[in-house]
């Protein structure tokens, strides 16, 4: 059953749910550890209560208030580009995570910066700190969510993710670091 | 992690099973990169069995960590007599087997070895009729920021317009 109303319910697919709510993944591996990865993922033709159910059977009405409310959520991990440089300036533990591909890092990217790559992945999960603040930074806001999503989902709290990426960091902050596109 | 998983991850490692190349085997499968410090190399060998096509042997070979080299180790050995479709179907949990459930910071080793198994045992997928399975790969939040790009990309700034590849 598909849904068309702008509205979702139990037998929505999942498809619908994370075309009316992109944040819904998100939220869902956030909170209940679903979606992240092939072993919790979803197909996008399960319904909600499809996924609910074999997940421990969720109660389908708090994941339905969840998933609305993720909007709200996402906002809650975006940090200003502006934000971000005043606190390099105070606080140099922050680990900024690159999480664009190789070609676009080695192209530009922000001093101190890492790019993700599966050993770096392994260290951040193994330490399992919050002490120090992890930033996810991608081309211009799209994944970076995702990823901090991901940590999130793993038990780090202190992820945020840099409002529109690198290329707003171009624009708001360091005009040397040159914007692009992919072509 | 937990002393008694780690005895268990130990144990498995000091006596991996089918580690090394399958001489004339029937599918490789490989997930990772050496250079970049973490690879895994399955491959697959099958054989008919009462009219099923299953796995007859399984080996492989890693430049991962020692939870990923302990959970192929046992992984190849779950997936003997399986067919592809059985073998794909295991939840990176039933693929470590004895060591039971992973902590969150392992079981990317799991999904290791569940991508290689999954890059070697597809291609049998694919030349199967689908009906009554997936027809899509779950999307998840990890491929969406992590899995590699396809075809090269073209990084091109927008004030000199020139193009790095």
């Amino acid at each position: 059953m598909t849904t068309t109303t702008e509205t979702i319910g139990a037998q929505s697919v999942m498809r619908d749910v994370l075309e009316l709510y992109p944040g819904a993944q998100r939220a869902l591996f956030r909170r209940y550890h679903i979606g992240g990865c092939s072993q919790c993922g979803f197909q996008p033709t399960e319904t909600l209560a499809q996924v609910c159910q074999r997940n421990g059977e969720l109660n389908v009405n708090e994941v339905l208030e969840h998933i609305r409310t993720s909007h709200e959520q996402d906002a809650k991990i975006l940090i200003e580009p502006k934000a971000l440089a005043q606190r390099l300036k105070q606080d140099t533990t922050i680990r900024l995570l690159d999480v664009r591909s190789r070609e676009e890092f080695e192209a530009v990217h922000i001093e101190g910066s890492v790019l993700m790559s599966q050993p770096v992945m392994r260290e951040i999960m193994a330490e399992g700190t919050n002490a120090h603040a992890l930033v996810i930074i991608d081309h211009q806001g799209k994944q970076g969510l995702d990823a901090a999503a991901y940590f999130m989902g793993h038990g780090l709290t202190n992820v945020q993710c840099l409002r529109g990426g690198i290329d707003a960091w171009s624009q708001e902050v360091d005009p040397k670091v040159p914007r692009y596109r992919l072509g | 992690m937990n002393d008694d998983l780690q005895k268990k991850i130990t144990d498995a490692i000091a006596n991996p099973q089918n580690m090394g190349e399958l001489p004339n085997a029937d599918a490789v499968g490989t997930v990772g990169n050496s250079e970049c410090g973490e690879m895994l190399r399955m491959w697959i060998k099958y054989k008919q069995d009462r009219g099923r096509k299953v796995i007859d042997k399984a080996t492989f070979q890693s430049f991962g960590c020692e939870t990923a080299i302990a959970v192929a180790s046992l992984a190849t050995e779950l997936i003997k007599g399986k067919t592809a479709e059985e073998a794909l179907s295991m939840k990176t949990d039933q693929l470590a087997g004895e060591l039971g459930p992973l902590p969150p910071m392992k079981i990317h080793c799991a999904e290791l070895v569940q991508g290689a198994l999954r890059s070697a045992l597809e291609p049998e997928m694919e030349s199967k009729p689908t009906a009554g399975t997936p027809t899509s790969q779950p999307t998840s939040l990890l491929d969406s920021f992590s899995k590699p790009k396809e075809g090269g990309l073209k990084v091109v700034f927008l004030n000199e317009d020139k193009e790095i590849t």
